[in-house]
């Protein structure tokens, strides 16, 4: 029984990884400055970042401003995160009720 | 003012759940009135962008002014706008049934629990609102990470069931992340609209199939997909009961919808209908998800485990309708994600009403329960009849569209698939009816008054678990007649032009 | 063959990682072993994304090191800096993995409050002679 579980998550861990490397066939080769990712959507941030946002650094620029949405979803994910944590946890340490 | 309408639907909740703890930290007895008040302002939105867009058409909404390849876009469509509609009520509703069962389940820690339960709702808002592929991966955590906390506080078995849904929930969204990352590789852009002007000309990249093969794959997983559903039964039945009323009818639905616009925004139909063979995989699981769905919940006897295996059928139902690519079915899919949402809040609903009232949840519990809780097993009643889809009740028209949809297809077996799975679903209520209708009285060995009891469990089930009850069910029974209305004016512009 | 391998083998490395992990959450039977499998995974994505932000021939951090000078936008060049995005999004990408682990690790912490033992095969033992509350093993196809 254990031993065919395990086989089975085998299997599945080899078609995907078998699939991922299939992917990698068509990807540009790696640091290719013409890849598709680099000449895009990502030059304009590295020409006009400094122009409009007025920082040197672009990854500030682009994480603050210009996806600055993703962002606010981050902070989002930390509180959710820290306030599931504080849901799970509290009544272990401490039994009783601080509100009033 | 009503240009910033879109924004409003995911700042307000985001900030009234920062504002939650604080609020209830205060007075931990505000935190309910103010959770209703936060998501009366989403409701109110979604409600206006939904008629904005039959008036106007799809608008979207540039976040901090900049265009979207570079920025981040909201894009509200005919049917983003119908599902912010769908969330945005039946987490009001939820919201307003959270306020007893919740006070009891989380005594002491309301307010942490309002915060998640707000956090909750605009993941779901998030993922459906926005325009941008990376955007509804945060979001989806959001909802995740939210659900993750929610479902973990439940009964005996929860904290275990929670860890084996967030590892198969990771693999999920770091699924949809690896897809991002391919098809942001082949095309340098993570806008849905961008992408979907770069796409067509790179369909037979490996890169592209691969990353199409993960999105679906993790979007399978969040949706619980027939051989991917194995976190969801567990996670549901142990989680509180005011969390799977909010979790249950949606989680599955929103990742429906992201299903939905991969295979018709994102990639164009004729994507799935001539490069992949994945209506084929997609209708079979579908089929499979049907019988192992069905089969499993006639197993059951704890009425909520059984509901959830009825989910993974229910998925399955959406899914095949998505797979027969006609208009026929993917009216009826989309028709069935609004129905289906709604009779899963009705019956998570009823089920909470039930444990609050101190009843097991065992098929055995429910002797002679229409007389100690007749309005909630009223609403039972309606909602069984929509499950096996008999005429007033909404479930038979998305069914029929379902009908229909497999029969233009001239896909037999699925035909066959959705007639046998109403007939068990048909088996699964009736035997629960029957055991609380037609079963003899035991109050009467017990010397009491049938009224007498009535009137004194009817006062028992609290306003806040039996009105939203009540509107759910009347919900379930005014959607069936205006479905005719909901596809004309909504969902006829959502199903692709090329159907 | 060999600039074939040159062009890829990074990515492969990153595949072979990714499964590592992959294989520790569905294979392994302890609760501890697949949270950092998780880890692995998550952080093998990470590497993924941000590889496809470098550029070689000389590009250097996306910092600009000339900002200050008024004619300074003339002389940027696209193919002096990397790909600025794909760190911003794993800066999100590292946040929400570091906040999942936290919540399954408050989870475990859960667990083993209640069955004092984070070996899943245990645990499975002590719920099935406590009740006949039974739960499916994570992804067992029998189910």
């Amino acid at each position: 029984m254990r031993n065919w579980f395990k086989l089975i998550s085998m299997a599945a861990v080899i078609i995907t990884g078998a699939l991922l490397i299939y992917g990698t066939h068509d990807m540009p080769a790696w640091g290719d400055p013409d890849s598709p990712a680099n000449s895009h959507v990502s030059p304009r941030y590295i020409t006009e970042a400094t122009k409009k946002t007025a920082t040197p650094n672009i990854v500030s620029a682009v994480l603050a401003d210009y996806r600055s949405y993703d962002t606010l979803g981050e902070s989002a994910v930390i509180f959710t995160a820290s306030i599931s944590c504080f849901f799970l946890l509290r009544r272990i340490r401490n039994k009783e009720d601080h509100n009033d | 003012m009503s240009d910033q309408l879109p924004a409003l639907i995911i700042v307000a909740p985001l900030l009234g759940a920062f504002l939650t703890p604080i609020i209830g930290w205060w007075n931990r007895h505000l935190s309910h009135p103010w959770v209703l008040m936060v998501l009366t302002i989403p409701l109110y939105a979604a409600y206006s962008s939904l008629f904005k867009v039959i008036k106007n058409g799809p608008f979207g909404y540039n976040l901090g002014g900049w265009a979207p390849p570079w920025g981040i876009e909201y894009r509200i469509d005919y049917l983003s706008a119908m599902m912010l509609v769908l969330i945005t009520t039946i987490g009001f509703l939820a919201a307003i049934n959270a306020k007893s069962a919740g006070n009891t389940e989380f005594k002491g820690k309301e307010a942490q629990f309002y915060t998640l339960f707000l956090l909750q709702i605009t993941g779901f808002l998030g993922i459906v609102i926005t325009g941008d592929l990376f955007n509804v991966f945060v979001f989806l955590e959001i909802s995740s990470l939210s659900g993750y906390g929610l479902i973990a506080h439940g009964e005996e078995g929860a904290p275990m069931a929670t860890f084996n849904y967030i590892i198969i929930g990771t693999i999920g969204a770091s699924f949809y992340l690896l897809g991002v990352g391919y098809l942001y590789m082949a095309t340098g852009s993570l806008n849905i609209a961008d992408l979907a002007t770069l796409l067509p000309a790179l369909y037979h990249s490996k890169m592209v199939l691969v990353g199409f093969a993960f999105f679906t794959t993790g979007v399978a997983i969040k949706m619980g997909l027939f051989p991917l559903h194995i976190w969801m039964p567990d996670a549901y039945t142990t989680a509180p009961n005011s969390v799977s009323t909010l979790i249950a009818p949606l989680m599955t639905k929103v990742a429906a919808y992201l299903l939905i616009r991969i295979l018709f925004t994102l990639f164009k139909p004729d994507f799935a209908l001539s490069v992949v063979p994945i209506a084929t995989i997609l209708g079979w699981l579908a089929v499979a998800a049907i019988v192992v769905g069905g089969v499993k919940a006639l197993a059951q006897t704890d009425i909520k485990r059984m509901v959830t295996y009825i989910m993974v059928a229910e998925v399955g139902y959406i899914v095949m309708g998505i797979s027969v690519m006609n208009r026929a079915g993917l009216t009826g899919a989309i028709l069935h994600i609004i129905n289906d949402a709604c009779m899963l809040l009705c019956l998570f609903l009823v089920i909470g009403a039930i444990s609050f009232k101190g009843h097991g949840r065992e098929i055995y519990h429910f002797q002679n329960l229409n007389k100690k809780m007749p309005l909630t097993m009223a609403a039972f009643v309606i909602v069984a009849l929509s499950m096996c889809g008999i005429p007033p009740a909404c479930g038979f028209f998305s069914k029929w569209y379902l009908i229909m949809g497999t029969i233009v297809a001239k896909q037999w077996v699925f035909t066959a698939t959705l007639l046998a799975s109403s007939l068990i679903n048909a088996v699964l209520f009736f035997r629960i009816i029957e055991k609380a209708y037609l079963a003899p009285p035991e109050d009467v060995a017990a010397g009491l008054d049938h009224t007498e009891a009535v009137i004194i469990t009817r006062d028992k089930v609290p306003l806040t678990m039996i009105v939203p009850i009540l509107i759910s069910a009347a919900i379930i029974l005014i959607l069936g007649p205006l479905s005719g209305k909901i596809i004309e004016t909504v969902i006829q512009h959502a199903v692709p032009a090329i159907f | 063959m060999t600039e074939y391998i040159l062009a890829k083998y990074n990515y492969w490395i990153y595949v072979v990682l990714m499964m590592i992990g992959l294989y520790a959450m569905m294979g392994k039977r302890n609760l501890v072993k697949k949270l950092i499998g998780m880890n692995i995974f998550q952080t093998s994505i990470i590497l993924l994304f941000v590889s496809t932000g470098v550029k070689k021939g000389g590009a250097t951090v996306p910092i600009l090191m000339h900002a200050g000078h008024e004619h300074g936008a003339q002389l940027i060049q696209v193919s002096d800096y990397l790909n600025p995005l794909p760190h911003v999004l794993m800066l999100t990408a590292i946040v929400v993995s570091i906040a999942t682990t936290g919540v399954a690790l408050a989870t475990l912490i859960l667990i083993y409050k209640r069955y004092h033992t984070l070996e899943e095969d245990e645990i499975l033992a002590i719920r099935r002679e406590s009740r006949a509350y039974k739960t499916p093993r994570i992804l067992n196809p029998t189910d």
